[in-house]
């Protein structure tokens, strides 16, 4: 504790709060910006942490991780296009809201509910790391597979409209993971003898063609009916339109604290990652509202969820990292390089051999926070006024950045070209019905779930029966069987209402207009 | 992306592009510049790992003491795939002046063609400036582990056959399997992925043994290494046997290494590798090195190149006495 | 939907079964002896999407009897019109990229698409990529320091 206030006096100087600030500033912007994201945003400021102060430079590292998470909220509410596959399900209710003219409502409730499930994370993190890392040592391959199989199950079961097509959306998203070399034999699948595709396709430019380009091309097929309805907004126009009122947060604060402990969870068992933790706690309250059917029409609970998830992640899964010295996360990963630059060996030995950084990059992490409450309160007013702009001038900019972020993953041409493949895939599923969300999900489970799998056969020695020395994994099994029980008995009584629903629609504009507006 | 020079072009003068390019112009020009008076503008450092593991972090400390050297600005650009092959393939595809470099383990060149089916590299299709640092490759275990040496571990396993063997890569299951075949062991071979996958299964207990890229070293308190898989001992573990000395012929070395396009001119090759050489000696590039516990092994140009091809010939030995390639 | 749902289910159950016989044996070994086979894991995704593409086609052709009115297309036609322009303006900055420069293809691709999209005004065709690649260079090169391309 006495090191905390040490910390904290390291910190609160200009100098260094400078530094987190313009950290959480750049995550923020590159965050909001269609196409860039976290990842990005930490691998370009590497360079830049050469020159700075460690206290100064990790703490503008985490300002980044922590700024982007919650500023990719912002063209997901705006735009429909999420910047990663960890906001999309914020698009699913932000973005009718926004079109509702509640735009800044919906902002700042993503804002709040990023705040409290970061801050909170970060306090777990602070208090419990050395315990808690040494249970996540209890999760081992064999329960990792289970836990991967049951995540891949509840999400697939959203999907809502058709299991059987959100099923087929996540079995390709596996399928297309499993593209590369194979991790046990280092044999290529699928990969045509292309050298680019030995490491598997990147995540990165699947999700901005699938979630970005892929909803471009669309908005740009609907335009004019769009810009009418653009001109039509007056935005927040009344004061309940602006603000989160009284009884929003009541009902959204339950919603907060679940999602925050999902956040937390998911984000210190490695290997699942942001995406996961945003779709299962909105899965959750999705499940467990009254009104499940109002869900993508413009419910802020659905933002609470997703938000607070996904900024729940990020201080989470600096746990194993700072515990044991795993990287539980690419972003964690990123800093592994930069704490040991700055001569902090992440890992238990850290706590002992340096316990002033260590202070201090705890401190830079609550400062980063609250930073983050300010700068993207101010910043939402600004963002807000995006959707008044005409979609002709909104377009070509979100095109040529989705390019950039794309491009810069791996350096080559190569990843454009997966971009436009995975949007032009994108739009079919989108105007098909398919849900591009659960192929996502499936994607990035792939090749864990394939790798843990193998893993649990080697250590299981072959045998089934051995499955009784991993409770943990008994646990999960049970889990998914339940899931899948409940599912298929929920989509059948959803498919009946459906039916009705659909043969009331005759008039088809109307069937269009509103299924643009729930973003495919 | 078609040329190097272009690349650099593109930075300095987009301003003054944005506005012909207005105007409907495009085009750049570009300045060849002659061997003796290198380097003249800034360098591209590729690096064919992903940015934030160890050999992007040494690429980077030395990126930073060579630009110091050469007076020019050197940018690192992170170009991963297939273990570096994918890199290699686009330095090939570079004009041989020495704005563009690779920094890359030597593996990509020494190894990875036994290893991957369409990368057929040798050692005389690059040129090498410099060598700096090495991997300290070995098998690694948990502290309390009843065994410290490879011989305690082998008398071990054949007490406790269908233990579990952590392997990263082909290589790595090359190791125990041709121990096992020679002593008669009986493995569960569990494949990982990358180094944290491998310190997660060894804390957890998941393994008994895995092989480590070096990355134990950072767990002096967890973890310990029985047998070096280098030729050399490792100096962070002088009293630790080199697999070959433990009696079985597998040893294979890997550095990282300044590769060069073929044709790359002499002069360029020395400039850079005297530049490579102040980072020997260079206490920032020392400091991050020894926090990441990476030992220093500095070769020059021609060091580098005779060491790539030493290398490679033992490597091919190995893989063909083992069989993973044909005679 | 019912229609469309069907078509792509036929399209999907063939998609999957040239996978599943052509696809996945050209292009993946079968792996040595006593590993589990790099072609499990696409192969076992190829059968449950061709049995789940199946269940959608009968599900969908059962359900067709009961002749509700709908949208004859899943697609409007200005959507189709739409992917084939901004395609058309992705190959356009692509060429660019690859013959003439990274900056050009920037600026192909924004002028281009705001041609497509209905934009006159010759201020903001020139304004517009001008601005945004200056921001984007001053963003990477200048604040962050890293080179991009």
């Amino acid at each position: 504790m006495e090191h905390l206030i040490v910390g904290f006096q390291d910190v609160l100087n200009p100098a260094t709060l400078f530094w987190v600030a313009a950290g959480v500033t750049l995550g923020y912007v590159l965050g909001a910006i269609p196409g860039l994201g976290k990842a990005t945003g930490v691998a370009v400021a590497i360079p830049l942490t050469f020159y700075l102060a460690p206290a100064a430079a990790l703490g503008m590292l985490i300002g980044i991780a922590k700024g982007s998470a919650a500023g990719s909220a912002v063209s997901a509410i705006l735009l429909n296009t999420p910047g990663e596959p960890s906001s999309a399900p914020t698009a699913m209710d932000g973005y009718p809201l926004a079109r509702q003219g509640k735009a800044q409502k919906a902002l700042k409730m993503g804002l709040f509910a990023s705040v409290i499930g970061d801050f909170v994370s970060t306090m777990i993190l602070i208090g419990l790391a050395a315990p808690l890392a040494s249970y996540a040592l209890l999760i081992g391959p064999v329960e990792l597979c289970a836990i991967l199989l049951f995540s891949l199950t509840f999400v697939g079961g959203l999907s809502g409209r058709s299991l059987t097509k959100g099923l087929i959306a996540a079995a390709f998203g596996v399928f297309f993971a499993t593209v590369g070399l194979e991790a046990e034999t280092f044999i290529p699948r699928l990969t045509f003898g292309m050298l680019e595709l030995d490491d598997g396709i990147a995540l990165v430019p699947i999700a901005i063609g699938m979630l970005a380009v892929a909803e471009m091309i669309v908005q740009a097929g609907n335009i004019k009916a769009l810009d009418v309805e653009s001109a039509q907004i007056s935005d927040g126009a009344s004061r309940e339109d602006r603000v989160v009122l009284a009884s929003e947060w009541r009902r959204c604060l339950p919603v907060i604290a679940r999602g925050t402990l999902i956040g937390s969870v998911v984000g210190i068992l490695p290997g699942l990652g942001a995406s996961v933790g945003s779709f299962l706690s909105y899965g959750a309250t999705v499940r467990a509202s009254k009104t499940p059917e109002k869900y993508g029409t413009g419910m802020i609970e659905g933002i609470a969820a997703a938000e607070s998830a996904d900024n729940a992640v990020v201080p989470s899964s600096l746990v194993p990292l700072f515990a044991l010295g795993i990287p539980g996360s690419v972003i964690a990963a990123l800093l592994i390089a930069a704490f040991i630059l700055h001569g902090l060996t992440p890992g238990p030995l850290m706590f002992k051999q340096q316990p002033r950084l260590v202070a201090d990059v705890y401190a830079a992490m609550i400062c980063a926070s609250l930073i983050m409450l300010v700068i993207g309160y101010n910043g939402q007013r600004l963002f807000a006024q995006i959707i008044r702009v005409p979609l002709r001038l909104i377009i070509p900019g979100v095109l040529l950045l989705c390019c950039v972020g794309a491009y810069m993953e791996t350096g080559s041409v190569f990843s454009i070209y997966v971009m436009l493949f995975f949007a032009l895939l994108g739009f079919f599923a989108r105007k098909l019905d398919f849900s591009f969300v659960t192929f996502l999900i499936g994607f990035v489970i792939g090749p864990s779930l394939e790798l843990t799998f193998r893993q649990s056969i080697q250590i299981l020695d072959h045998q089934a029966v051995n499955l009784s020395g991993h409770p943990i994994a008994i646990v999960f099994i049970l889990l998914t069987l339940a899931t899948v029980w409940w599912t298929t008995r929920d989509n059948g009584r959803t498919a009946a209402s459906q039916q009705r629903g659909d043969c009331g629609q005759t008039d088809p504009t109307e069937a269009e207009t509103k299924h643009i507006k729930k973003g495919g | 992306m078609k040329h190097s020079t272009e690349k650099h072009t593109t930075g300095r003068h987009l301003l003054g592009a944005a506005v012909a390019l207005a105007l409907g112009w495009t085009g750049f020009a570009t300045a060849a510049s002659a061997a003796d008076d290198y380097p003249t503008g800034p360098i591209t450092m590729m690096v064919g790992y992903a940015a934030g593991g160890q050999t992007d972090l040494v690429a980077r400390a030395t990126a930073k003491v060579m630009s110091e050297q050469l007076g020019v600005p050197i940018n690192v650009v992170n170009k991963p795939g297939a273990g570096g092959a994918v890199a290699a393939r686009e330095l090939q595809k570079a004009k041989p002046d020495g704005y563009t470099v690779l920094f890359q383990a030597s593996t990509v060149i020494n190894s990875a063609p036994f290893i991957m089916e369409r990368v057929d590299f040798t050692p005389d299709d690059f040129e090498y400036a410099g060598m700096i640092t090495a991997y300290q490759v070995g098998l690694a275990t948990q502290k309390d582990a009843p065994f410290d040496t490879l011989a305690e571990f082998v008398a071990w396993a054949k007490e406790n056959p269908g233990f579990s063997y952590g392997s990263l890569s082909p290589e790595a299951r090359m190791y125990m399997e041709q121990i096992a075949k020679k002593e008669g062991l009986e493995a569960n071979i569990v494949p990982l992925k990358g180094g944290g996958d491998m310190i997660n299964v060894i804390l957890g207990h998941q393994v008994v043994l895995a092989l480590s890229g070096g990355i134990h070293k950072k767990y002096p308190d967890e973890m310990k290494m029985i047998a070096a898989l280098t030729t050399f001992r490792h100096p962070s573990d002088p009293d630790v046997l080199t697999i070959d000395e433990n009696g079985y012929e597998l040893g294979m070395d890997s550095r990282t290494t300044l590769i060069l396009p073929k044709g790359t001119p002499r002069p360029v090759l020395d400039n850079l590798a005297t530049a490579l050489k102040a980072a020997e000696t260079d206490e920032d590039f020392k400091k991050i090195i020894a926090a990441a516990n990476i030992p220093i092994m500095y070769f020059d140009a021609n060091g580098a190149a005779k060491e790539m091809a030493d290398s490679y010939a033992n490597n091919k030995r190995i893989m063909e006495s083992v069989g993973i390639i044909q005679k | 939907m019912r229609h469309a749902n069907v078509v792509s289910g036929v399209v999907l159950a063939v998609v999957g079964l040239v996978m599943l016989f052509a696809v996945i044996p050209w292009q993946i070994d079968p792996g040595p002896e006593g590993m589990v086979s790099p072609r499990l894991m696409p192969s076992m995704m190829m059968v449950l999407i061709v049995a789940l593409s199946a269940v959608l086609i009968f599900s969908n052709l059962r359900r067709a009897d009961t002749d509700a009115p709908e949208p004859a297309m899943p697609f409007t036609w200005s959507e189709l019109a739409a992917l084939v322009k901004m395609g058309a303006v992705f190959a356009v900055s692509l060429a660019l990229y690859l013959f003439v420069s990274p900056l050009a293809a920037g600026a192909g691709l924004v002028i281009g698409s705001l041609v497509a999209l209905g934009e006159r005004r010759l201020a903001v065709i020139v304004l517009m990529p001008a601005v945004l690649l200056l921001a984007i260079w001053l963003l990477f090169y200048k604040v962050l320091g890293t080179a991009i391309v």
